[in-house]
C-alpha cells in the first residue's frame, strides 16, 4: 500500500516536472519572500537538484544562480520553513514565497519553563502556529483553537460578541474547582486568551500529559496553554496593516407560526375547554383571523435580530538589528452583535522588545495592554427574569402581537392568550443600558545570563493587571426596571498578579549523551478587590445607574482576598544518541490557600520515548522519518480552592430588624467551620502515544491514549444540622477521564497546486468515581417557569459527567392504542411516557437517563491549497453524540400559549404521525372519565425536548489572493493580500435550537447542556486584506 | 568570568531574599475569624441579628407560612403525616442560631469585650443572649424531644462526638437561661422597640412552666411557676391589650402594647411575598389557607372576622371563583403598595400579652384546682375584647363557677381562636390530653384525618443528615431511619 502511495506521488511529481528539457546552462535570478508577511527572506539556501551548485539569498531576499545545461529544477530549503521544489525550465527570473513549516521535526518547541527540540519531546503536546490561526477571520483566540487539536474541545457556548467560550483540554477532572486551562503567555501564567489580538501569536502549545503539565505542579491539572507572541525579524522595519470587515447574521431562525396559523391554533386550544358543559369562546374572530392572514404580523425575531457589521484595524510594526529586535503591534476591533443594542469593542497594543546585551547576557520586555468595552441585553442564565430576557421572548410572542401601540409606546401583550406575562421583546432588548469595561496590562520582562557554557539562569519578573467597570441600568421600561421602579447595578473590580520566576538551566552533551538539567524558584502573588452596589426605586429614571445616590434602596457589597503560590521545580531530560529519551520533573507547591496542615503539594512525573526511527534497522526501511513510542505518567494538581476557605469565617450579610426600628441591623454569622486539612485536588495522569511520520514528513500520525483518575476533589462534605452548617468543604470526590486522541496531517499535494491538510478526532470517556457521602448530586438548572421543579441535570456515582435525567417520552398514542392508552388513563393523542419499572403508573420511580450532554468524539478537518497567488484554507469541524436539553421549546410548544409551528403537526385522528400531542377536548374527557396513571402532573423533565446535538460544521472558509511579488514591488509594498472568508458557512444538525454548541448554565460542568435563551450564534462573512511594506 | 560570577552569586542571592517575602499563612481580608470577633457591644447585638436572620427569612425558616413547620388543625392540608427529614430546615436554622449565639456567650464569659462594656451593659448583652438561646431551644425541644444540647461549655461540635440529650436536661437550660434573661434584661427599650426585655423574658418562662406541666414533662408543680411569672408581667402592667381586635395586627402596634417580642420585618428589611396569604381573587398564590372545617367550628364574632378571611364583597368563600377556603386575615395588613412590591412588612409575635394572659389563666386554673377569680378575669380580658365588648352567646365570658377540666378545655379553646396560625397551636394539640389521658392531636384534628393519628405524631423526626453522620444519634418513633 506504502509503495502504491509513493509511486502515484512520484508520478504526479514527474508529470509536472516532464516537460523539461533545455540545452545549455542559464542564470536564473529570483527573490524568495515570507508566504504571510512578503518579506524579504536571507539565507534561504538555493540548490540545483541532484547537482552540488548552490548559493543563498541575499538580506534582499535575491539570488542568482547558474543552472547547468539538462538541469531544471531548484531546491529551496530555509529552517523553520518548508523545503520547496520548483520547476525552472523556462522562467530566468522568478519570485517565490515560501510557507512556514508547520511540523518541522528539526524546530524548537516551547514546553513549561523552556524550549526542546520537537524531536526531544517525551510529553503530549499538540501545537497551532500563529498562521493557522489566521486561516479563520476571528478575533478570537479561543474560537479559533475549535477543531484544531485533538483531545481539546471547545464550545462557544454563547454568540454574543466577546462572549464565553468553554474549553477543556482532555475532559472535566473537576466538579467544584473549574475545568479551566492554565494560560501562560511568554511564560507568564494566569493570562487571559480574549484578551490577545490572534495576529499576535507566534504560537500555541497545548500541554495535555501529565509529563509536559506536572512542571506546573498544582495549576497544571487542566492541561496549559502555552502561547508565544511574535518578535520582529533582523532587517528593516516592517509595516503592517491588516483590515477586516465583517458581517454577522443570525444562523438560523426558530421556527415559528405566522399570525393567522397562531390566532387558528389559540383559538383550537382555546375551543377545548368545554367540559362542565362550558362553552368557550374563541379569542379571535373570522375577520381578525382574515385581517391576519392579508396582511401578516410582527416576525419578532427579525425585529429583535439583525446584520451586524463589523470592523478589525491591525497596525504592526516590527524588525531588528543584530542586537535588538521588537514588535510594536495595535489592534482595534469593533463588533456589532446581531442582538440590537450589543457590540463589542477591543483595543489592544502589545510591544516586544528584545535585546542581547553581550554575548552573555539579553533582556526581554513584552507588554500588552487591552481595554475590552461590551454590552449586551442579558440572556441565557443572566441575573435577571426571564420574563425580560429578549432572547427568551422574541420567539414566544405570537406574530399578532404589534411592536408598538398607536401612541409608540411599546405593545403590552394582550391577556388571555399567549406569553402575557412577560416583556415586549424590543423594551427587553432595548432598554438596558449595559456597560462593561475591562483594561488589562500585562507586563513580562526578563534577564537572561548564559553564566557558563551551556548555563543559563533566567530571571523573570511579571505582572497581570486587570481593571473591570460595569454598570447596568435596568429603567421602567424594562420588565426588570418595572418590578425594582428601575434597577442599577454598578460593579468595580481590580485583579493584580504578580510573578517571579528564576530559572536555572544547565546544558550538556556528551558524546552521544545530552543532559538539560533545570531548577526553577518561583513565587507568585495575587490580590483581588471587588465592590458592587445594587440600587432600586430611582426617582429619576433617565439618569440610572450614572446617579446612584438618587435610588431609594441600596445594597452594597465588597470583598479582596489575596493568595500566595511558592514554587520549586526541579526537571531532568536526557536524550541517548538521539535515540532514547528521558524527562522527569519533580514540582513542590506551597500555596496558601491550602489548609495549615497542608501547605505544601508535591507533584512528580516521568516519561520516556523510544525513537525507532534512529535505529538502523528501522531507518534502513527507508519508511519512516518518525517512528516515536512515549509513555509519561505524572501527577497535576487544582488548586480550586479559593483563598480562606480553609479558615472560620465570620460573614456579614444576615440583617435582621433586630432593633425594631426603622432600618435593619447589621448582622454576622459564622459562615463555615475550619477544615485545616483542606488539600489541593489532585490528578494521575498515565499516557502512551506514537508518532509517526512518513515520505520525509510528508505524512505525520500522533496518537495518544491517557488516563487519568482526580482524587480528592473538592466538595462540600455534608455535617449534621446540630453543628450550625450544614457541610464543610472536604476533599472527598473522584473521578476518572480516559481519552483516545489520533491526529493526522500531510502534504498530499507538493507541486503548483500545494495542498496541506490535518484531521484530528479525539474521544473522553469520563466518570463519576466517588461523591463522598453522597450517591448523586442534581442541578436544577432553571430559572422557574418551565415546570422543570426539580433537578434533571446529575452527577451520579459511576456515571459520567452531563447525564440528563427524567421521563422518556414516546410520542402520541394513537387511535389504535386506544386500550394500551386507557389503561394509563390516557386517550389518544395524549403524550405517552415509558413506564420504566412497568407498574402500570408514570411516576417518579420511572425516571431514567434520557441523554448527556457531552459528544462521544470531537473532530476537526483543516486544510490548505494553494496555487500561484492563490489560496483557499478551510476547516471543518464536528461533534457527535452529545444531547442538549432544549428547553425554551417547553413554552413554546405549550398549547394556548406557545408560537412553535410544531404545534401546527400536532396529533389528530388524521394526524397520527407526530410527536405532538394534541389538543383534547375538556367534554372528550369527561366522557371517558379515566383515571390518570400519569402523576408526573406537568413536570417536564421529559426526553420530548432532548435532543441530538451532534453537528457538522464548515467553521471556516477563506479565500486569498497575494498580489504578485513583481506587481507589489512596483507600488513599493512587500506584499498585498486580499481575502474574502466565511465562518459557520454550513452547519449540518437535527438539532432544532439556535445553535448545537449552546449552553446557557456553565457555573460548572454538570450543568452544562442546557439551551435556555442563550445569545444565539451568527453566520459570519468577512472581506479583508493585508498590508505590508 | 570573574565578573560573571560575582553577577551569578548576586542574582542567587537576590532569588533567595525574594522568595522569603511571602508568607503561606493567610490572613483574611475581608472577614475576620471567629477568635478575633465577639470584642465589642455590637459585635455582640450583630450576632443577634445574625442568629435571627435565617428563623426569619425571605422563603425560609419561619418566615413561609407553615410550610416549614407542620400544618395543624387550622392549616388546611393539616393530615398528622409528617415524613422523613420534615423540619430539618428548622432544625438547622436553630442550631445555626445557638451556634452563633453560644460563641457570643462564651467570648462574653471570657471577658473578651475588655473595657469596651461595663460590667451592667455585659449584663444586658448576656441577658439577650441567654433569652434568645432558650427561645431556640425551647422550639427545639418541643418539635423533636431529646436533642443535642450543645451550649457554650460544647467542644467543638463538628469533631466532638454529640449524644441526643433528655428533654429534662434541655428545659432545665431554658428555665436558667430564661430566668437569667428576666433578671438581666430591662422592661422597657426606650429606642429599640423590637428587642427583648424582662417581660418578654417572663412570658416566656411561663409559656416553659406551663408546658413543662403537661405533656411530655408532666410536672403539675410547674402551674404554679408558671402562674407566678404570668402574673409578674400583669402585674407590672408594662403591657395591655390592644383595644380594637381589628388593631390588634397592624403596622401600628407592632412593637406593643400587646407584642412582646415577635419575628421583625420592615421596608428595610422585607419578609416573605405578602402574596402567600393571599387568595387568587385578591391577586395571591393562595398558598396559606384555612381548614374549612376548623374555621366552621369557631364562633361568629368581631374577633372571627379580624383573623379570618371568609368573604369578600358580599360573596362567601364557597361561591368564590378559585380558592374556596377561607384565608388567614390576621397577616394582610401590608398595604397593596406593598403587596405590589412583593414587599411584606408583617411581623409574627413569639409571644405576646394576649398569650400570657390565656397562660395565667390555665396555670392558675390548675395550680389551684379550680378557677380563681384572677384566672377568670384574665381570660375575660380577651373574650371580652374578641367580642367587640358585647355579649355573645355562642362565645360566653367564663365564671369561676366552672369545673377546673372544663374552664382548662375554654382556655385551650381561647387559644386556639386567638393565637390561630401564630406557630401555637401545634405546640397546644401535643402538650394536652384529656381526662381519658387521649392526645388533643388526636381529640381535636378534623375527623378525616384522625385515623392517622398516632403517639408517634407528636416528634418531628430527627433530620437524615444527623442521622446518617453520627452514629450516636437515633431516631424518633415511627420514622424510618
Amino acid at each position: 500500500m506504502t509503495k502504491f502511495i509513493r509511486s502515484v506521488i512520484m508520478l504526479a511529481g514527474m508529470l509536472i516536472f516532464i516537460n523539461a528539457v533545455n540545452a545549455q546552462d542559464r542564470k536564473v535570478t529570483g527573490t524568495i519572500v515570507d508566504d504571510e508577511d512578503g518579506q524579504p527572506l536571507a539565507g534561504v539556501s538555493v540548490l540545483v537538484k541532484t547537482t552540488k551548485i548552490g548559493t543563498s539569498t541575499g538580506a534582499d531576499g535575491q539570488f542568482t544562480i547558474n543552472v547547468p545545461q539538462g538541469k531544471n529544477q531548484l531546491e529551496i530549503s530555509y529552517a523553520g520553513y518548508a523545503t520547496q521544489t520548483i520547476n525552472v525550465d523556462r522562467e530566468s527570473t522568478l519570485t517565490l514565497r515560501l510557507a512556514k513549516d508547520l511540523s518541522e521535526l528539526g524546530e524548537v518547541q516551547v514546553v513549561a519553563y523552556g524550549v526542546q527540540k520537537k524531536s526531544d519531546l517525551t510529553g503530549s503536546i499538540s501545537t497551532i502556529k500563529g498562521a493557522e490561526l489566521k486561516q479563520i477571520a476571528t478575533q478570537r483566540v479561543d474560537q479559533a483553537l475549535q477543531g484544531r487539536a485533538a483531545g481539546v474541545l471547545v464550545l462557544n457556548t454563547d454568540g454574543q460578541p466577546g462572549g464565553n467560550t468553554t474549553i477543556r483540554v482532555r475532559g472535566m477532572n473537576s466538579i467544584n474547582g473549574g475545568n479551566n486551562a492554565l494560560v501562560v503567555i511568554d511564560g507568564l501564567q494566569g493570562g487571559n486568551l480574549n484578551s490577545l489580538n490572534p495576529n499576535d501569536i507566534e504560537s500555541i502549545n497545548i500541554l495535555k500529559d501529565a509529563s509536559a503539565t506536572a512542571p506546573y505542579g498544582a495549576q497544571g491539572a487542566n492541561g496549559v496553554l502555552e502561547i508565544t507572541t511574535k518578535l520582529g525579524r533582523v532587517g528593516k522595519p516592517i509595516i503592517g496593516y491588516n483590515y477586516t470587515f465583517g458581517l454577522a447574521q443570525l444562523r438560523k431562525k426558530l421556527d415559528v407560526m405566522g399570525a393567522a396559523d397562531y390566532a387558528k391554533t389559540i383559538n383550537a386550544s382555546v375551543m377545548t375547554r368545554n367540559g362542565s358543559g362550558q362553552t368557550p369562546v374563541p379569542i379571535f374572530s373570522d375577520a381578525e383571523i382574515a385581517n391576519y392572514e392579508k396582511n401578516g404580523g410582527t416576525d419578532w425575531q427579525d425585529v429583535i435580530y439583525r446584520s451586524a457589521p463589523m470592523h478589525n484595524h491591525e497596525l504592526s510594526v516590527s524588525g531588528g538589528t543584530e542586537n535588538m529586535r521588537y514588535l510594536v503591534s495595535g489592534g482595534y476591533l469593533d463588533q456589532d452583535g446581531i442582538l440590537v443594542n450589543s457590540s463589542y469593542q477591543r483595543f489592544s497594543l502589545r510591544t516586544n522588545i528584545r535585546a542581547e546585551i553581550n554575548n552573555w547576557a539579553s533582556f526581554g520586555l513584552n507588554w500588552a495592554g487591552s481595554k475590552e468595552t461590551g454590552n449586551s441585553p442579558p440572556y441565557g442564565s443572566a441575573d435577571i427574569s426571564f420574563l425580560g430576557n429578549s432572547v427568551n421572548v422574541a420567539p414566544r410572542w405570537p406574530a399578532t402581537e404589534p411592536v408598538y401601540d398607536e401612541d409608540g409606546n411599546y405593545w403590552v401583550h394582550r391577556l388571555g392568550y399567549g406569553p402575557s406575562d412577560t416583556w415586549n421583546p424590543l423594551a427587553s432588548a432595548m432598554e438596558p443600558k449595559i456597560d462593561n469595561n475591562l483594561v488589562r496590562n500585562n507586563l513580562n520582562a526578563y534577564l537572561n545570563f548564559e553564566i557558563l557554557q551551556g548555563l543559563t539562569l533566567k530571571i523573570t519578573g511579571g505582572a497581570n493587571i486587570d481593571n473591570t467597570n460595569n454598570q447596568i441600568y435596568h429603567n421602567q421600561k424594562t420588565y426588570e426596571g418595572k418590578q425594582n421602579t428601575g434597577l442599577g447595578i454598578s460593579t468595580e473590580n481590580t485583579f493584580r498578579r504578580y510573578q517571579n520566576s528564576n530559572i536555572l538551566t544547565y546544558d550538556k552533551e556528551v558524546n552521544k549523551h545530552h543532559f538539560t538539567i533545570m531548577g526553577v524558584a518561583e513565587q507568585q502573588y495575587s490580590k483581588y478587590k471587588f465592590s458592587s452596589i445594587r440600587a432600586s426605586v430611582f426617582t429619576v429614571d433617565a439618569t440610572g445607574a450614572s446617579d446612584l445616590g438618587g435610588a431609594a434602596i441600596r445594597t452594597l457589597s465588597s470583598d479582596e482576598n489575596d493568595r500566595v503560590l511558592n514554587s520549586y521545580l526541579g526537571r531532568i531530560n536526557y536524550a541517548y544518541d538521539e535515540k532514547y529519551l528521558l524527562t522527569a520533573s519533580y514540582r513542590a507547591d506551597g500555596s496558601s490557600v491550602f489548609g495549615a496542615n497542608n501547605k505544601w503539594g508535591y507533584f512528580p512525573s516521568a516519561s520516556v520515548a523510544w525513537r525507532a526511527s534512529q535505529e538502523e534497522f528501522i531507518a534502513s526501511l527507508g519508511i519512516f522519518s518518525e517512528l516515536k513510542v512515549r509513555a509519561s505518567w505524572g501527577i497535576t494538581g487544582n488548586q480550586a480552592i479559593g483563598p480562606y476557605q480553609t479558615l472560620a469565617r465570620i460573614s456579614s450579610g444576615a440583617n435582621y430588624p433586630y432593633n425594631g426600628t426603622e432600618g435593619t441591623d447589621l448582622g454576622f454569622f459564622v459562615l463555615n467551620a475550619a477544615n485545616p486539612d483542606l488539600k489541593w485536588e489532585s490528578t494521575a495522569q498515565t499516557d502512551i502515544g506514537i508518532d509517526v511520520g512518513l515520505f520525509n514528513g510528508r505524512l505525520n500520525v500522533t496518537a495518544d491514549y491517557y488516563r487519568k483518575k482526580t482524587t480528592d476533589l473538592l466538595m462540600p462534605r455534608g455535617l449534621p444540622g446540630y453543628t450550625g452548617f450544614s457541610s464543610i468543604i472536604d476533599n472527598v470526590g473522584s473521578i476518572e477521564n480516559k481519552g483516545f486522541e489520533f491526529a493526522i496531517s500531510g502534504d498530499p499535494m507538493v507541486g503548483k497546486v500545494r495542498w496541506n491538510s490535518s484531521f484530528n478526532i479525539s474521544t473522553n470517556k469520563n466518570k463519576v468515581l466517588d461523591l463522598g457521602d453522597l450517591d448523586r448530586i442534581g442541578y436544577r438548572t432553571t430559572k422557574g417557569g418551565y415546570s422543570v421543579n426539580t433537578p434533571f441535570m446529575y452527577l451520579v456515582k459511576g456515571e459520567p459527567f452531563g447525564q440528563i435525567y427524567g421521563y422518556k417520552y414516546l410520542g402520541v398514542w394513537g387511535t389504535d392504542k386506544t386500550s394500551e392508552a386507557a389503561a394509563f388513563g390516557q386517550l389518544p393523542g395524549d403524550p405517552r411516557y415509558q413506564d420504566t419499572n412497568g407498574d402500570g403508573a408514570i411516576n417518579s420511580q420511572d425516571l431514567t437517563v434520557i441523554g448527556n450532554s457531552f459528544p462521544d468524539f470531537i473532530f476537526g478537518w483543516s486544510n490548505r491549497f494553494s496555487y500561484g497567488d492563490f489560496d483557499l484554507t478551510f476547516l471543518i469541524q464536528g461533534s457527535k453524540g452529545n444531547d442538549l436539553f432544549n428547553m425554551g421549546r417547553i413554552r413554546l410548544e405549550n398549547p394556548g400559549e406557545g408560537t412553535s409551528a410544531r404545534l401546527l403537526d400536532r396529533w389528530t385522528p388524521d394526524n397520527q404521525d407526530t410527536d405532538v400531542p394534541g389538543f383534547i377536548e375538556a367534554k372528550t374527557r369527561e366522557e371517558a372519565a379515566l383515571e390518570s396513571k400519569v402523576s408526573i402532573s406537568g413536570d417536564q423533565r421529559i426526553s420530548r425536548w432532548v435532543e441530538d446535538a451532534s453537528y457538522i460544521r464548515l467553521k471556516n472558509i477563506m479565500l486569498g489572493y497575494n498580489l504578485p511579488v513583481s506587481l507589489a514591488k512596483r507600488f513599493k509594498i512587500n506584499n498585498l493580500r486580499v481575502f474574502v472568508s466565511a465562518t459557520n458557512l454550513v452547519t449540518i444538525t437535527d438539532y432544532t435550537g439556535y445553535d448545537p454548541e449552546t449552553s446557557a448554565y456553565n457555573v460548572n460542568d454538570a450543568q452544562i447542556g442546557v439551551d435556555f435563551s442563550n445569545y444565539p450564534q451568527s453566520k459570519y462573512y468577512n472581506v479583508g486584506l493585508n498590508l505590508q511594506f | 568570568m570573574k565578573n560573571i560570577k560575582t553577577y551569578h552569586f548576586l542574582f542567587i542571592a537576590v532569588i533567595i531574599s525574594a522568595m522569603s517575602c511571602k508568607k503561606l499563612t493567610e490572613k483574611p481580608i475581608s472577614f475576620v475569624e471567629p477568635e478575633n470577633f465577639y470584642t465589642t457591644p455590637s459585635q455582640i447585638e450583630a450576632t443577634f441579628a445574625g442568629a435571627m436572620n435565617r428563623l426569619w427569612d425571605y422563603w425560609g425558616g419561619y418566615g413561609y407560612g407553615m410550610g416549614n413547620f407542620v400544618n395543624d388543625d387550622q392549616y388546611d392540608g393539616g393530615d398528622l403525616v409528617i415524613g422523613n427529614n420534615h423540619g430539618s430546615d428548622l432544625w438547622s436554622a436553630h442550631y445555626a442560631a445557638i451556634l452563633n449565639l453560644n460563641s457570643a456567650i462564651r467570648a462574653m464569659n471570657a471577658g473578651n469585650l475588655g473595657a469596651s462594656a461595663t460590667p451592667e451593659e455585659l449584663d444586658v448583652l448576656m441577658g439577650q443572649a441567654k433569652f434568645i438561646r432558650a427561645f431556640n431551644y425551647f422550639m427545639l425541644v418541643r418539635m423533636f424531644g431529646d436533642i443535642p444540647l450543645i451550649t457554650e461549655t460544647t467542644e467543638n461540635p463538628t469533631t466532638a462526638e454529640i449524644v441526643r440529650s433528655p428533654i429534662a436536661d434541655v428545659y432545665a437550660l431554658i428555665v436558667s437561661d430564661f430566668t437569667e434573661a428576666a433578671a438581666k434584661l430591662p422592661r422597657k427599650w426606650d429606642a429599640f422597640p423590637g428587642r427583648p426585655t424582662s417581660g418578654a423574658a417572663k412570658g416566656l418562662l411561663a409559656k416553659t412552666y406551663l408546658t413543662m406541666a403537661t405533656y411530655p414533662m408532666n410536672d403539675p408543680s410547674n402551674y404554679a411557676k408558671a402562674a407566678d411569672y404570668a402574673g409578674q408581667v400583669i402585674q407590672e402592667g408594662d403591657y395591655s391589650l390592644v383595644h380594637n381586635i381589628e388593631d390588634v395586627f397592624s403596622v401600628a402596634t407592632k412593637y406593643g402594647p400587646e407584642m412582646m417580642w415577635s419575628f421583625n420585618s420592615n421596608y428595610a428589611d422585607i419578609n416573605t411575598d405578602p402574596q402567600i396569604y393571599r387568595p387568587g381573587l385578591l391577586e395571591g398564590w393562595g398558598d396559606s389557607r384555612v381548614q374549612i372545617e376548623w374555621e366552621q367550628a369557631i364562633p361568629e364574632t368581631p374577633r372571627k372576622n379580624a383573623y379570618v378571611l371568609t368573604e369578600l364583597n358580599g360573596v362567601k368563600y364557597p361561591d368564590w371563583e378559585s380558592d374556596q377556603t377561607p384565608f388567614i386575615k390576621k397577616f394582610m395588613y401590608d398595604s397593596q403598595d406593598d403587596y405590589d412590591n412583593y414587599s411584606s412588612i408583617m411581623s409574627m409575635p413569639i409571644i405576646r400579652f394576649a398569650d400570657v394572659l390565656l397562660i395565667y389563666a390555665e396555670a392558675a386554673n390548675k395550680a389551684n384546682g379550680a378557677p380563681t377569680q384572677d384566672a377568670v378575669d384574665a381570660i375575660n380580658l380577651v373574650i371580652d375584647r374578641a367580642n367587640g365588648y358585647a355579649p355573645i352567646a355562642e362565645h360566653p365570658l367564663l365564671t369561676t363557677a366552672m369545673s377546673v377540666e372544663d374552664f382548662d378545655e375554654a382556655v385551650i379553646e381561647e387559644r386556639n381562636q386567638e393565637l390561630c396560625f401564630e406557630y401555637d397551636r401545634w405546640f397546644d394539640l401535643i402538650r394536652k390530653k384529656d381526662s381519658n389521658g387521649e392526645s388533643y392531636l388526636k381529640l381535636k384534628t378534623i375527623p378525616a384525618f384522625q385515623p392517622n393519628y398516632s403517639d408517634d405524631d407528636l416528634l418531628f423526626p430527627i433530620p437524615d443528615a444527623d442521622i446518617e453522620l453520627n452514629d450516636k444519634m437515633t431516631q424518633n418513633p415511627g420514622y424510618t431511619n
